[in-house]
């Protein structure tokens, strides 16, 4: 695809937010938000229920629309940058009861670089099958995806965003009530995505896993609390910060 | 057969494939009471188009009532947006609302044309063949095969043309959005062709049947697959079968043509509701008898092997230990026997080589729940079927 738009030199920033502001009704839920994503980093968004983690990436995609601040994408406005980004949303956002198979979420993945009224084909459908494999879902491919498990359908979206071949991975979640095993499955695609030089953010609860998954953290509730890399950052003071009581001693009880 | 029966035939069917279409996305959009809310409330705009054209099949009448439907389901989001009411209230505050001043604006001006309210929400299909179109003296058929033709071959084309968006519109707003496929035009599209399908049909079939025909035919064909492209095509052959099979039920009643379609379509349903193979409702609930049983089967099967010793499973001890009634120890006793899976020796029951088989399957499937161990289960154990 737009290979030529991808930056080759290491330290460019991927993803730059200034001054996000964002809210629902007018109340806002977002305040105020500077963060820069360095390219080639594998993110953690870290915070607690309703702090605006889904509502940032939601913006940053213009899925919502901000009141006040700006997104950019490789210094570029998201929208001339659509190609270079792939989205898994929170679980619970689609109608899992909607006449379509596995192979069909998948397939959707490839209407962004298709456009308007064109309409897939068997190169896309190739590229969907590969993607099902990667995640170890083909056996499941003709399957209505509500007879797929928890964990399953959590596949078959990360499975839609990889058959988006782009440049930056945003995930809602994507270990949300999926087992061990799945976990360490989707964490070392991750991890995969990474190494050829991908970014990826990833919204993720739980903090034990934090510092062995992820190189790069960002705080956030409502407003930023700090963003860095995981060896520097990821401490008490910052967690105690984000989350309003004293970790330490409520992970001990 | 005559040709005003062929032509009555021929304008149901084709107004049941135009309706169909939209509606196969409204049902999956959750949007059926939209339909209705629409279908009345484009009564104002039909009135004041009438004003202004004198005529009931004016292109212009169409776009002015369209236009009314899609205010309403703006109306509808702008006050569902308060926070105040929930969409249902909602659409049950606007409609009613513009349905009234339309009803207002009959009684005060359009009292002496032909424009009533009964019209508006029954029309008479059986009336249809005898308004022709004329070109150049021409006659060409019945004026209102020609209006809802048109706007059919205008869904058919926006269809072919934005299936895939429409599909991941309705099924992801959030990817659709980041897709660059705004939701929004999307939405308002499907409302502007709903609208004008209702302000196509609603002369020759009426209001209500129109809604009818939207709805009924997707819900029906959303029971029966799990593929989006047979559920557009199934709706559209329910919405034809009804509205043919509602002809001749009309003709042989001597009824209504409007209600005997909407009873057709009412028994569809239920027929589908009740028989469909994976989600009727006879269907479920022999699956839940299979699974029931299989379960103890299961149950059965892990008891002998457990037990070793003969005492725990002799026949009799067995009927009071596991301690099910009479009828369902004797249904799981014979599919166990019929299916090789136990022997009797003196009344002393025990697993046969592919009883045991089986049962270290299904442990090893019970315990690590590996999808790929039960995939070739599948096809021949009910149980872990869906
Ligand atoms: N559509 C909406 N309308 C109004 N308020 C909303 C809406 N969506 C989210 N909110 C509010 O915005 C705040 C942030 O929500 P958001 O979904 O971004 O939280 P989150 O950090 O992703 O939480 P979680 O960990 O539970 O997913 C919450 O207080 C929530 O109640
Ligand atoms: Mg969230």
């Amino acid at each position: 695809m737009d290979k030529k738009k991808i930056p080759v030199s290491a330290g460019r920033i991927a993803v730059k937010v200034d001054d996000l502001t964002v809210a629902y009704n007018y109340k806002p839920v977002l305040w105020d938000i500077d963060l820069e994503i360095p390219e080639g980093v594998l993110m953690a968004i870290v915070g607690p229920n309703g702090a605006g983690k889904s509502t940032l990436i939601k913006s940053i995609l213009g899925i919502l629309k901000p009141i006040a601040g700006s997104v950019s994408i490789y210094n570029q406005p998201y929208e001339k940058q659509r190609s270079l980004v792939a989205y898994v949303p929170q679980k619970g956002s689609v109608d899992w009861d909607f006449p379509t198979t596995a192979l069909d979420v998948v397939m959707m993945g490839t209407y962004g670089s298709l456009g308007w009224i064109k309409r897939p084909g068997q190169k896309e459908k190739k590229a969907a099958l590969e993607a099902l494999e990667k995640v170890g879902m083909l056996p499941f491919k003709g399957r209505q995806i509500s007879q797929l498990s928890g964990g399953q359908q959590q596949r078959i979206f990360l499975a839609r965003a990889l058959v988006q071949n782009a440049s930056i991975y945003f995930m809602d979640e994507p270990f949300q009530g999926v087992d061990a095993t799945t976990e360490i499955a989707i964490i070392n695609i991750l991890k995969e995505l990474r190494k050829a030089g991908k970014t990826v953010i990833v919204v993720h609860h739980d903090l034990q896993t934090v510092p062995e998954y992820f190189d790069w953290v960002t705080f956030l509730n409502v407003k930023k609390i700090a963003t860095g890399p995981v060896k520097d950052i990821f401490n008490d003071d910052n967690l105690t910060k984000t989350y309003g009581i004293n970790y330490k001693v409520s992970i001990q009880e | 057969m005559s040709s005003a029966q062929i032509e009555i035939q021929l304008i149901a069917s084709v107004v049941a494939i135009a309706c169909a279409i939209p509606g196969t996305f409204l049902v999956l959009r959750k949007m059926a009471m939209i339909s209705d809310a629409i279908s009345h409330s484009i009564l104002p705009g039909i009135v004041i188009g009438f004003f202004i054209t004198q005529d009931l099949n004016s292109p212009l009448l169409i776009f002015l009532a369209a236009l009314t439907g899609i205010i309403t389901v703006v109306l509808v989001e702008y006050i569902q947006k308060t926070g105040l009411v929930k969409e249902d209230t909602a659409i049950g505050l606007v409609f009613p609302t513009l349905f009234s001043i339309g009803v207002i604006l009959i009684a005060k001006n359009a009292n002496d044309v032909h424009l009533d309210v009964d019209a508006v929400l029954l029309g008479e299909l059986a009336f249809a063949p005898f308004d022709r179109l004329l070109i150049a003296g021409a006659d060409v058929g019945p004026k209102a095969l020609w209006v809802i033709g048109s706007i059919l071959i205008i869904s058919v084309i926006l269809l072919i043309a934005f299936f895939k968006e429409l599909k991941v519109s309705t099924f992801d707003k959030g990817l659709a959005a980041s897709l660059g496929f705004s939701p929004a035009i999307i939405h308002y599209g499907l409302m502007g062709v709903s609208s004008i399908t209702t302000v196509g049909a609603f002369d020759a079939v009426g209001a209500i049947l129109v809604v009818a025909l939207m709805i009924a035919p997707a819900a029906t064909a959303y029971l029966l697959t799990t593929n989006l492209k047979h559920m557009l095509i199934y709706a559209i052959c329910f919405g034809v079968f009804s509205a043919i099979s509602g002809y001749w039920l009309a003709h042989s009643l001597d009824a209504s043509i409007a209600g005997s379609i909407t009873t057709m379509l009412g028994l569809l349903f239920l027929a589908v509701y009740l028989f469909a193979p994976t989600k009727g409702v006879i269907a479920v609930m022999y699956r839940e008898k299979q699974q029931r049983t299989e379960v103890s089967l299961l149950t059965f099967l892990l008891h002998l092997r457990n037990h070793t010793e003969e005492r725990e499973r002799h026949v009799n001890h067995l009927n009071e230990h596991i301690n099910w009634q009479k009828v369902r120890s004797k249904t799981v006793l014979d599919l166990a026997l019929k299916n090789n899976m136990i022997k009797f020796d003196k009344n002393i029951v025990s697993l046969t080589e592919k009883g045991n088989n089986f049962t270290s399957q299904a442990i090893d499937y019970i315990i690590t729940n590996e999808d790929s161990k039960i995939e070739h289960m599948k096809e021949d154990f009910f149980l872990f079927r869906g």
